[in-house]
């Protein structure tokens, strides 16, 4: 008995769960409650007409056994098939509805889950493996399709079809029918204890599938290491061994899954037998009919396939709760910065930032230690300071890509924490320090932002980034696609690709995280000269480490450790400040070098 | 030169059912496993004849015993059904293992020489490909080839090829028992046959096309998750949020449209087969009842073909569905051998020379021209470096410097002259002796999924957890090891993102000296780190270097300037060489670069760059 206890106890806990994880779709299953009706009474007639062929065959072999009117036999042949036909169309549209409803379901919940994604931020993301996210979305939604559409329907027809073979079968006969279902608690037990194993063993091969892949990603992105140091054949050995266990996994899955073909063919068999041996003697005697005989074997073929499906929809059924669960952690994730509701037309603001005792930390790692400081709408602010000194997470505040703390940032007298989405973001473009492009053309690129906006405005921007004449080059100019993370720009393009997103915004406030990294000298230049045209009025705060650019600033923020530790133009820091003059010297020497190499 | 590989992915074409030349090829690994093979041919009649004598013993059954009122035999009969059942099962259960078996192990066996070909291929073959504007993605593709195109292979060899065989047989045996039975009834198989193949087939097909759309859509779904998970900030900076909703709810409402086609179609097939079956067994009864036709027809004979139908409709739909799992399969094996037809160009000498250890330690290069494709990089370079000596190469971008220290590991091989290492040509020596004797730390240090002391000793049990750790030692890598909480034990995070550059390099640094080089090689190792860590680097170098010959290609002039030669490279041609102060006086390029370079040191307080070779 002991081996029930804790069995027991699973299945209680599993059920308080289940009762949450199906409120998920709650109200999806409201909304396709009528499909689901529709569905059922249609599986409930296709069993109901289905348990009436078996008995017309009684009747045709009896009247063939002992032909009396041969009019008789067109009579049971013709309706066999009729009864035949309308039993499939009535299959048909049931199993149709109800795996609509299943697929729809499978639509909304994968909409409901991009959309919730589309909502969440830097505080979710930085928790979450890109491959879990995506696995979610694709795989465990499918999984819940799963569960509603073959779910239902072979719920529904093993139900049906008890409920309806088993009475016309006992009525024929209580023993036999006894005798011969006498295999089929067996084979549904073994059909449930294997479909759960075979699930376990098919995650086993997937996972070492996964592994192996990375592997072989891995050797090949590596290869020049390991053919610099000869250990090529370590590496086979390390492959063989992936490989040899990938096989393993295989073979133990295949095993027990050819058991299966051969189990429902032999259970068939048995109950034939069963019912071959049984009535033989009866029907010698006159007590039992050929035709009975026929509609017997008729009866337990037709229980053989719910009798396994109930099996393995139990595994399809366990498996949908868990995907729920795995979903349901994702759907019920709320953002960090919940923001005011958007207006619906944005106000353009005049562009003056103002920074009040800002402090911020990583975990537990402090980066920015009391910020302060006004910045006049129109001013050009340089931003330098040393790796780590908190630069880009000013800009990325700023930007709100991580919650603001209330009462530290201002634009315009409005205090950032509450200012609405739609307004923050036609007012403030910002390029990231790492230039992410999407698979796109350049020009949906270029109007990333601001779909809307024409190729003309696309070529405009383009220009001042210094990026026409290469786009005019590209074959497709501005169709050409770019590839997964703009791959197949050099990194200068990508940087300006992502500067020309930004300037297409035409934003009172514009944040510029080092945009000259991999831009050479010349082109540089002409980036500047463009940007003091056009940004005309405009407030840009650039962090950089190009001596050009800082002399154009109206004013350099000098960054250390989290404080501001010196403030004001590039002559006046070159003399107060030792740091900025050190960061000064480090930069001429860097870009002297670049142009003379 | 052919292309080596089509740029193909899975969805977008499907092959032959069967290509003949194909399978001869992948016939050569099922040898190996052969008696296998035969074992698994010698099953197929006798699970067919185990299936077929079943409604054939009922037939005897009914007509025999239980129309007639003879019971003596019947007994007999239901101990040959019985046994029949058994057998079949016995033998159907053991068929789909031995099926199962020989596929995995040829697919086994195929991803292993496909894995063994890819990784001794040389850096030619990857840079040529990425040459080829179709094979942006290499190391996917390539990926794709020992995965996806071998699983394809896979579910062909386990499910299909024998099964398909067996599913043939399985219907002629099906066929000719029905035409042993009773040649009227079989007229009523030979009318329906045709219908039920042919709608079978028209709905496969059709269904194959929706399913292949409903993985594209999948795939394009996965695909914009991952980039809006990956670029989430730019996605929020740019308030895309609504298109995006709207461009994913485009596919993903189109992947609903194909689902319910594909759902009517499926649900379709479904019933089709059991309503044919019955419609079957229907016009049996009618056909039988016709009074000519009654005196040869049996009730036993009725019961039987009600059987042999049930069972003739698994072979058909088995084959419908076997048949895209083949075209699948025969793209991908082709794809494979012609990655497998790549023909490795760098290879071991027949005999290689021994190495000589009279001038262990020499470098020297020939009037070695060189280059990739038509653009020649080298041109004529004679360089002789003698053991212990270090050297420093200097010069504009795309002068030449990384080529001139691949040949001497035969990363590429020269176009014409020769390198020679230990004083013999390069490509006399065996390729893991040679290389073993160059120790290369390049800008970035990569680093594999593992411990950090996986990634100095690579797993080769020859370098020793000693050994390790002394390299570790030597390069002073220890103080930032140590300060971790599993030490060398420590797992690295994909793309060892929680390493710094400098302590990737270190690691780059105590990797090479684990395998202990007799010539070192330096390319920009320092170019990407800080002063400090550079400052580890250097110390750590000073005693690396002692025993040993070096080249260094270094961006900043400061870290070379005691190197015991100076080799000014433009153009693929040397253009000064010497010491320090010798190219000073000539004031050339060198001159110019290193006064930059001072009056770097003069106008800021920073401290100088430290030198990375010291006097010996």
């Amino acid at each position: 008995m002991w081996i029930f206890s804790p069995l027991q106890r699973f299945r209680w806990a599993k059920l308080t769960s289940i009762q949450t994880q199906l409120r998920i779709i709650w109200p999806y299953y409201l909304e396709n409650r009528a499909g689901l009706r529709w569905g059922f009474a249609l599986l409930v007639l296709s069993n109901a007409t289905a348990a009436a062929i078996p008995y017309l065959l009684k009747l045709a072999t009896n009247s063939l056994h002992h032909p009396s009117d041969p009019t008789r036999m067109i009579f049971f042949a013709l309706g066999l098939m009729l009864l035949a036909l309308f039993h499939s169309l009535l299959r048909i549209f049931g199993r149709i509805q109800v795996f609509r409803v299943g697929l729809k379901i499978e639509y909304e919940l994968r909409k409901a889950y991009h959309a919730k994604l589309t909502n969440l931020d830097s505080s979710f993301f930085m928790q979450s493996r890109t491959g879990d996210l995506i696995s979610r979305g694709i795989n465990d939604i499918l999984a819940v399709r799963m569960f509603i559409g073959p779910g239902f329907l072979q719920v529904t027809n093993t139900f049906m079809s008890y409920c309806i073979i088993l009475p016309v079968m006992l009525t024929l006969d209580p023993l036999l029918t006894g005798l011969a279902l006498l295999p089929f608690p067996i084979m549904f037990g073994l059909t449930w204890l294997m479909t759960k194993h075979l699930y376990q063993l098919s995650q086993i091969v997937a996972d070492r599938f996964g592994k192996l892949s990375s592997f072989i990603q891995e050797t090949l992105a590596g290869l020049t290491v390991l053919r610099a140091l000869a250990v090529e054949p370590l590496w086979q050995h390390r492959f063989d061994q992936a490989n040899g266990g990938l096989y393993e996994a295989n073979l133990r899955h295949a095993r027990l899954q050819s058991f299966f073909p051969a189990m429902i063919l032999f259970g068939g068999a048995l109950g034939v037998w069963i019912i071959l041996a049984y009535s033989g003697p009866r029907v010698v005697e006159g007590t039992f009919t050929l035709g009975d005989f026929v509609a017997f074997t008729g009866y337990l073929s037709m229980l053989i396939w719910p009798t396994v499906g109930l099996g393995w929809i139990l595994t399809i059924l366990q498996r949908g709760i868990a995907a729920l669960e795995r979903i349901g952690v994702v759907l019920n994730a709320s953002p960090m910065s919940p923001s005011a509701p958007s207006l619906a037309q944005p106000i353009r603001w005049s562009g003056n930032i103002s920074i009040r005792h800002l402090h911020f930390s990583h975990a537990t790692h402090p980066v920015l230690q009391g910020i302060n400081i006004d910045i006049p709408s129109g001013a050009f602010i340089g931003l330098v300071g040393r790796i780590g000194s908190g630069k880009s997470t000013l800009l990325a505040l700023l930007a709100r890509l991580w919650p603001t703390p209330p009462g530290t940032i201002f634009f315009d007298q409005q205090d950032l924490a509450y200012i609405d989405e739609a307004s923050l973001r036609h007012n403030l473009a910002m390029v990231p320090q790492d230039s992410f492009l999407f698979s796109a053309s350049i020009q949906d690129n270029l109007l990333f932002g601001h779909p809307l906006a024409g190729e003309e405005k696309a070529w405009e921007m383009a220009r001042f980034a210094a990026l026409e004449k290469e786009i005019l080059q590209f074959p497709q100019r501005m169709a050409t696609i770019v590839g997964e993370r703009g791959i197949t720009l050099s990194g200068g393009q990508r940087q300006r690709v992502a500067l020309a997103r930004a300037l297409v915004m035409e934003t009172p406030i514009l944040l510029f995280d080092d945009i000259f990294s991999s831009v050479d000298a010349r082109t540089e230049a002409t980036i500047l000269q463009n940007l003091r045209q056009l940004t005309h009025g405009q407030t840009l705060l650039m962090v950089c480490h190009r001596i050009a650019a800082l002399r154009e600033a109206d004013a350099i923020i000098v960054l250390d450790q989290g404080r501001i530790v010196a403030f004001g133009p590039h002559t006046q820091l070159l003399i107060e400040s030792p740091l900025y003059q050190n960061l000064h010297d480090q930069m001429q020497r860097q870009e002297k070098l670049e142009t003379l190499t | 030169m052919r292309p080596v590989l089509t740029a193909h992915t899975d969805e977008t074409r499907y092959g032959h059912f069967l290509d003949i030349r194909l399978m001869v090829r992948l016939f050569h690994y099922v040898q190996p496993h052969r008696k296998w093979l035969w074992l698994a041919l010698l099953l197929l009649p006798i699970g067919i004849l185990a299936q077929v004598a079943q409604p054939w013993m009922i037939q005897r059954a009914v007509d025999h015993h239980l129309a007639t009122g003879q019971m003596a035999g019947f007994g007999f009969v239901l101990l040959v059904l019985g046994g029949m059942a058994v057998l079949q099962m016995g033998v159907g259960y053991t068929q789909s293992t031995l099926h199962a078996l020989l596929g995995q192990r040829m697919v086994r066996d195929l991803r292993m020489a496909l894995f063994d070909h890819l990784v001794h291929q040389e850096a030619a073959f990857f840079h040529q490909n990425n040459n080829n504007q179709k094979n942006q993605n290499q190391s996917g593709q390539l990926t794709n080839r020992l995965t996806n195109d071998i699983e394809a292979v896979s579910q062909m060899v386990s499910a299909g090829l024998i099964g398909l065989l067996g599913d043939f047989l399985l219907l002629l045996g099906i066929t000719f028992s029905m035409f042993l039975l009773s040649a009227h009834l079989s007229l009523v198989i030979v009318v329906m046959l045709p219908i039920i193949l042919l709608t079978s087939g028209f709905v496969t097909q059709r269904m194959r096309l929706l399913q292949r759309r409903s993985r594209q859509l999948q795939s394009s779904m996965a695909g914009r998750l991952t980039e809006e998970i990956e670029g989430y900030q730019v996605v929020r900076l740019f308030q895309r949020q609504q298109k995006n909703r709207f461009l994913f709810d485009e596919d993903n409402r189109n992947y609903l449209q194909t689902s319910l086609k594909s759902n009517k179609l499926e649900a379709f097939q479904f019933s089709f087969v059991e309503a044919a079956s019955h419609i079957t067994i229907a016009l049996l009864f009618l056909y039988a009842a016709i009074p000519s036709i009654r005196q040869a027809v049996t009730v036993g004979i009725l019961v039987a073909f009600i059987d042999y139908i049930r069972r003739f409709f698994f072979p058909i739909r088995d084959i419908a569905n076997k048949y895209s799992t083949m075209q699948a399969a025969m793209t991908a094996l082709e794809r494979i051998f012609s990655l497998l037809d790549s023909p490795t160009t760098l290879v071991d000498p027949p005999t290689p020379l021994p190495i000589s250890e009279l001038e262990k330690g020499r470098v020297s290069f020939e009037q070695v021209t060189f280059g990739y494709g038509q653009e020649t990089i080298l041109k004529g370079i004679t360089l002789d470096i003698q053991p212990g000596e270090h050297v420093a190469i200097v010069g504009p971008t795309g002068a030449g410097k990384s080529s001139l220290i691949k040949l001497i590991n035969r990363t590429f091989d020269v176009h014409s002259g020769q390198v020679l290492v230990h004083g013999t040509d390069v490509r006399h020596l065996a390729l893991p002796q040679l290389r073993r004797l160059v120790g290369v730390v390049w800008q970035e240090t990569f680093l594999f999924a593992g411990t950090i002391a996986d990634n100095i000793g690579l797993m080769d049990p020859a370098i020793t957890p000693e050994r390790i750790r002394w390299a570790v030692a030597q390069t002073g890598a220890d103080t930032f090891i140590n300060a971790l909480p599993q030490g060398l034990e420590t797992q690295l995070a994909e793309r060892a993102a929680d390493l710094s550059t400098g302590q990737r390099q270190l690691l780059g640094l105590a990797r090479v000296l684990a395998f202990d080089p007799v010539i070192l090689i330096l390319d920009e190792a320092t170019s990407s780190i800080d002063a400090i860590s550079e400052q580890y680097i250097q110390r750590a170098l000073q005693t690396i270097l002692a025993t040993r010959t070096a080249l260094l290609i270094a961006h900043r002039l400061s870290t070379i300037q005691h190197a015991d030669r100076i080799i000014v490279l433009s153009n693929g041609q040397i253009v000064e060489q010497g010491t320090h102060d010798d190219l000073l006086q000539q004031n050339g390029l060198y001159a110019q670069l290193y006064a930059l370079q001072l009056r770097g040191q003069t106008l800021g307080d920073e401290s100088p760059r430290p030198p990375l070779f010291f006097k010996n």
